[in-house]
């Protein structure tokens, strides 16, 4: 599996971390125990298109939202994840 | 109380042995570590990339790399290390922090790494070939021309790689910066690489 940075290019799996689903949104503090429950411990388990984390650590150290087929492993889209870049934030 | 002194060394002084190695005859590969650099790192504050670039543009008469290559100076080598960052290289003591962080001063933050980081000069016939069982990257001339920089792995090690211009004789010239403790075991990957081609070893203090 390769992954295409949208900064580095066409890179092998070897330097892409995997962090999880992109989905969950941190609840608003006072969401209650229920919302945090979901949070941090309950995730779907996608036999299909997934968005994903991942980070490029062995590369340009950016972390990148990847949409990714868990049966296929075909990749349809990649994009900088939310704060990777400066530019990319309140610009 | 005991005495300690402080010598500044290489990160390859003990693994580094100049002279021959490898395959006899002519060498395939030239290994050449680079000492006494300076080397700072730029990043851009939140939002503030426009302006780094501004800043950067006043500073060095050229614009900084926004995609992953190195840029040739009058005296230093700006190469691309991530998105709104860039590493300043330049002979020791020539662009330092105290040199640069008036510029930049509110764009971007600075970061010296000149002693955490290792520079290793890779030329020669068989550089490309002996890079290739390393990397994971096409270095063809064609994909990886002069001026194209990397931020890749090597052996499961971070390292900020581009192409050099060609040597006099017209080979390759590939650098690769590396952290200081990771830098021996990359070396001895390395030298494990080019023994085949036969390599020369040795170190300089001249920025190629
Ligand atoms: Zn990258």
């Amino acid at each position: 599996m390769r992954i295409v940075c949208p900064f580095c290019g066409e890179r092998e799996l070897g330097e892409f971390t995997y962090l999880g689903d992109a989905k969950p949104q941190r609840p608003a503090a006072d969401a209650g125990e229920e919302a945090v429950y979901d949070y941090v411990y309950l995730r779907d388990n996608v036999a299909g298109v997934m968005s994903e984390h991942w980070y490029h650590g062995g590369g340009c150290r950016a972390w990148l939202k990847v949409t990714r087929n868990t049966l296929t492993h075909e990749i349809s889209a990649v994009e900088p994840a939310a704060g990777a870049g400066a530019a990319k934030v309140g610009a | 109380m005991a005495d300690f002194s402080w010598d500044i060394r290489s990160p390859l002084d003990r693994a580094l042995t100049s002279g021959p190695y490898g395959a006899q005859g002519e060498a395939g590969v030239s290994l050449t570590e680079i000492r006494n650099f300076g080397l700072v790192q730029v990043m851009a504050r939140r939002g503030k990339a426009g302006e780094m670039a501004k800043a950067a543009k006043a500073q060095f008469g050229v614009a900084a790399p926004e995609t992953p290559k190195a840029v040739d100076t009058a005296d230093a080598t700006l190469i691309w290390s991530g998105p709104d960052q860039f590493l300043v290289l330049s002979k020791g003591g020539k662009h330092t922090m105290e040199s640069l962080a008036p510029g930049f001063a509110g764009s971007a933050s600075l970061s010296d790494q000149s002693h955490a980081r290792a520079l290793i000069s890779v030329s020669g016939g068989k550089a490309c070939a002996m890079l290739a069982k390393l990397s994971s990257i096409d270095l063809h001339p064609d994909v990886f021309a002069v001026g194209a920089a990397a931020a890749t792995s090597m052996d499961h090690t971070s390292v900020t790689l581009w192409r050099g211009k060609d040597r006099a004789d017209r080979q390759s010239v590939f650098n690769l910066l590396v952290f200081a403790t990771f830098a021996e075991s990359l070396w001895h990957t390395i030298l494990d690489s080019a023994a085949e081609y036969g390599a020369t070893i040795g170190h300089s203090e001249e920025l190629a």
